[in-house]
């Protein structure tokens, strides 16, 4: 018996600082799943979410639907496991910067390989925020904290080119605002395969927005072509993680899909008509 | 009667596959038969060689001197020859495997219509059968072997019963990276997949094998993950995730000599600790030790079953030795069936508030996840003791007791015969089995046999019975060998009382 309810909220009250990006992203995703619940034959039972550890991750507390809140930067092996053990099921996972890019890098990349039917969005603040600030691997050169009083040296990494380079079937950047969020995951219910969202979702706290939103625009109002490779790679070369400058172009919407082959549709084990013996 | 027979050469001459026929064959034929696979850790060349025993009785085990040594190439004399019985014969000659198998089937009088079975089971028939011909042709009746009613039993390796243990108890699931000892498992349950439909599924890393098998189990599906020493080490956070979550998750672990890459091809069972302990907090888990096929496909389905019931991770440990070794079994594994499915829903590696699944930092909540969890534990110990254990061999009113755990079973078993003592084995290390104490308490003389240098089952009688042994009474071999029969005998007689 599947269940009626459709009530997404829980009782828990969110510990995200007023004012966090991050309510955004949750009510994007909440709006996202109640019109799919509005369809025939949807129900909570046909969802399952995945996140891990830090400010992101408490989406899983405030989303009633049944999911695993794994371990950092382990949401995509974990979530990848729900889909494998029920195909049925819709997997949305959520990772941050810190967790995606640093500890979790090789999960990331054997995703976009595997290409399981399965949405993955980063909430990237470019910062380790519930540490309280610590650089990530898609924080700027030379941003300084308490544990880089010099400032950190390495060049940030630019996940939209890695993606792209990684064979991803779906390479999409939205900024962390309502409409923005809901309209993506529209889009990526449309594509059948990993599908890659990076939302840039500033820290009010410890990497605060000095005018990201200010400088981006709409791939689609540009009339970019998502079929076209190296105009993706082109888009993605616009902005490099490295900070805001005068000139700075921030494109976001979808960069690049590709029609392919999904992991699960690949093995008979996981079909409907297998039955185990 | 009792022949001990080495097979050497390089690797890629195929004396491997030569003992396994052989092997089939004799155990086919009504024969006990064990054999033992010594190999190094690499493709083509080096020298590598198998022991076959088989007799009229029970064997479990190989001994270090040979009735027969068949030479793929010179170095196996130059190297084995030392250890070959007064008046003993070697086999060798110019030709490939199945030329010495001709030639061995023959001198143990066995058909070659038995011989030709096998041949047409395995590839580039015509040419083995050229070969196999000649060899058969050229040899003659050798041995004085005596015959034996034809009897069904089982020949398998513990890895094969590991994977039939799995399929019987339905799993769904199996995720792996490979790594010796553990690889047999996932290419048997691979093999499998058209059978019985579940799914193998080789991820980038042993982190990603253990969160997607965390993430498989609470859908429901009974799923397994394998791995050797070095790959659990990267598994052990999930562990700890199974264990706050209540997450069914089966941990095959497969031993080899360590610390670290150790030595990759050869046996240890130095990780009995590392299965108790690894993980961060405080869970149940369980850690089943088998110590031949049987026993393997039995806990196997047992770690399942017991798992699925308590929501708690088992870890089914065994090693090298055990998995890579075949052997006959006369019994009939007992499987016990599933009888609790898992139930998707809000699964946390917080600790979780029961209403909403959500974390929770409440001091009243984490008191009662932390009582559950003992309970569930406490349940769990009760719940093994309808099953065995431990397991009592030889003479059990002597004052002499061994005590062991895993593969060494099979040389134990063969060593004890004759002699004035009794083995205990335990098979289920956590939880321990209560009753060990009394009878341990009524020995005057016990001897540990362990293959690692420190005696762990000796640390967990200790810590579970107060019974110190002192390191005089234990036998502990860690040159990556497994224990053989003849030596460990020798070595029980001078502790014996």
């Amino acid at each position: 018996m599947k269940t009626k309810d459709t009530n997404l909220n829980t009782t828990t009250r969110p510990t995200w600082c007023p004012g966090c990006f991050n309510f955004q992203i949750l009510a994007g995703f909440k709006n996202y799943v109640a019109s799919e619940l509005k369809k025939k034959n949807v129900t909570k039972d046909d969802f399952a979410i995945c996140s891990g550890i830090a400010c992101q991750a408490k989406i899983f507390d405030y989303v009633n639907l049944n999911g695993l809140n794994t371990l950092h930067g382990r949401e995509l092996p974990s979530a990848l496991g729900l889909k494998l053990g029920n195909p049925k099921l819709n997997v949305f996972a959520f990772g941050g910067d810190g967790g995606t890019y640093s500890e979790g890098m090789s999960h990331l990349i054997h995703a976009a390989r595997h290409n399981a039917n399965i949405t993955f969005t980063v909430h990237n603040n470019q910062v380790f925020a519930l540490t309280v600030g610590q650089p990530t691997s898609v924080t700027e050169k030379g941003y300084s904290d308490k544990t880089t009083p010099e400032g950190v040296v390495s060049e940030p990494l630019n996940p939209i080119k890695l993606m792209l380079n990684a064979n991803c079937s779906f390479v999409a950047r939205v900024f962390a605002d309502v409409k923005q969020v809901e309209w993506v995951y529209k889009e990526a219910a449309k594509h059948k395969g990993f599908k890659f969202i990076e939302i840039i979702q500033p820290c009010i706290i410890f990497h605060p927005n000095k005018g990201y939103k200010e400088h981006t625009y709409m791939l689609e109002d540009k009339k970019h072509d998502s079929s076209d490779f190296n105009k993706a790679m082109k888009r993605a070369s616009e902005w490099n993680y490295d900070g805001i400058k005068d000139d700075t172009k921030i494109p976001l919407g979808i960069f690049y899909k590709k029609k392919r082959q999904c992991m699960e549709d690949q093995h008979w084990q996981l079909k409907d008509s297998a039955k185990k013996k | 009667m009792k022949y001990n027979i080495l097979f050497g050469g390089k690797a890629g001459q195929g004396a491997n596959i030569l003992t396994h026929i052989l092997a089939e064959s004799l155990a086919e034929e009504g024969y006990y038969v064990f054999y033992y696979r010594d190999y190094k850790s690499l493709i083509r060349g080096g020298h590598g060689f198998n022991v076959l025993t088989f007799s009229d009785k029970p064997v479990h085990s190989h001994e270090s001197k040979y009735d027969l040594i068949v030479a793929l190439d010179q170095e196996t004399i130059d190297l084995h020859k030392k250890d070959l019985k007064k008046g003993k014969t070697i086999i060798d000659g110019k030709g490939q495997n199945m030329y010495f198998a001709g030639r061995m089937y023959k001198a143990l009088g066995l058909s070659f219509s038995l011989l030709n079975k096998r041949l047409k089971k395995l590839g580039r028939y015509e040419e083995n059968l050229k070969q196999a011909k000649a060899g058969f042709e050229f040899q003659e009746k050798g041995f004085d072997i005596v015959k034996v009613q034809k009897k069904k039993r089982t020949f398998s390796s513990g890895s094969v019963a590991v994977a039939e243990g799995a399929v019987k108890s339905g799993i769904d699931r199996y995720y792996a990276y490979p790594m010796t000892p553990a690889t047999a498992v996932l290419g048997e349950l691979a093999q499998r997949q058209e059978k019985y439909g579940h799914l193998v599924l080789e991820l980038e890393n042993e982190i990603a094998v253990a969160g997607a098998g965390c993430g498989s189990a609470c859908t429901g599906a009974k799923t397994m993950v394998g791995t050797s020493g070095g790959g659990f080490c990267l598994m052990t956070e999930m562990l700890s995730m199974c264990g706050i979550a209540k997450i069914p998750l089966v941990f095959y672990l497969a031993q080899r000599a360590g610390p670290a890459s150790g030595v990759a091809t050869y046996n240890a069972q130095a990780d009995l600790h590392m299965a108790r302990h690894a993980a961060h907090g405080e869970f149940p888990r369980l850690v089943l030790a088998p110590g031949d096929p049987v026993e393997a496909q039995e806990l196997t389905s047992q770690s399942f079953y017991l798992s699925q019931k308590f929501g708690c991770p088992a870890i089914l440990i065994s090693d090298k030795h055990l998995a890579e070794s075949y052997y006959t079994t006369e019994h009939t594994p007992v499987i016990t069936k599933i009888g609790h499915p898992t139930k998707f829903g809000r699964y946390n590696s917080y600790e979780q508030d029961p209403v909403t699944g959500s974390a929770t930092e409440d001091a009243d909540v984490i008191i009662a996840n932390v009582k559950e969890r003992k309970q569930r534990w406490n349940a769990l110990k009760k719940e093994c003791e309808n099953f065995e254990g431990y397991k009592i061999y030889g003479k059990k009113s002597s004052k002499n007791c061994i005590v062991f755990w895993g593969s060494p079973k099979g040389a134990i078993l063969d060593a004890i015969q004759g002699l004035d003592v009794c083995a205990i084995q335990i098979l289920y290390v956590e939880p321990f089995p209560k009753k060990v104490q009394k009878i341990l308490e009524g020995k005057k003389n016990i001897i540990a046999v362990e293959n690692n240098a420190t005696g762990q089952l000796c640390d967990v009688i200790r810590e579970h019975t107060g019974i110190l042994i002192p390191e005089k009474d234990k036998i502990l071999r860690y040159d990556a060998r497994p224990f053989l029969c003849d030596e460990l005998k020798k070595q029980l007689e001078k502790k014996l009382k």
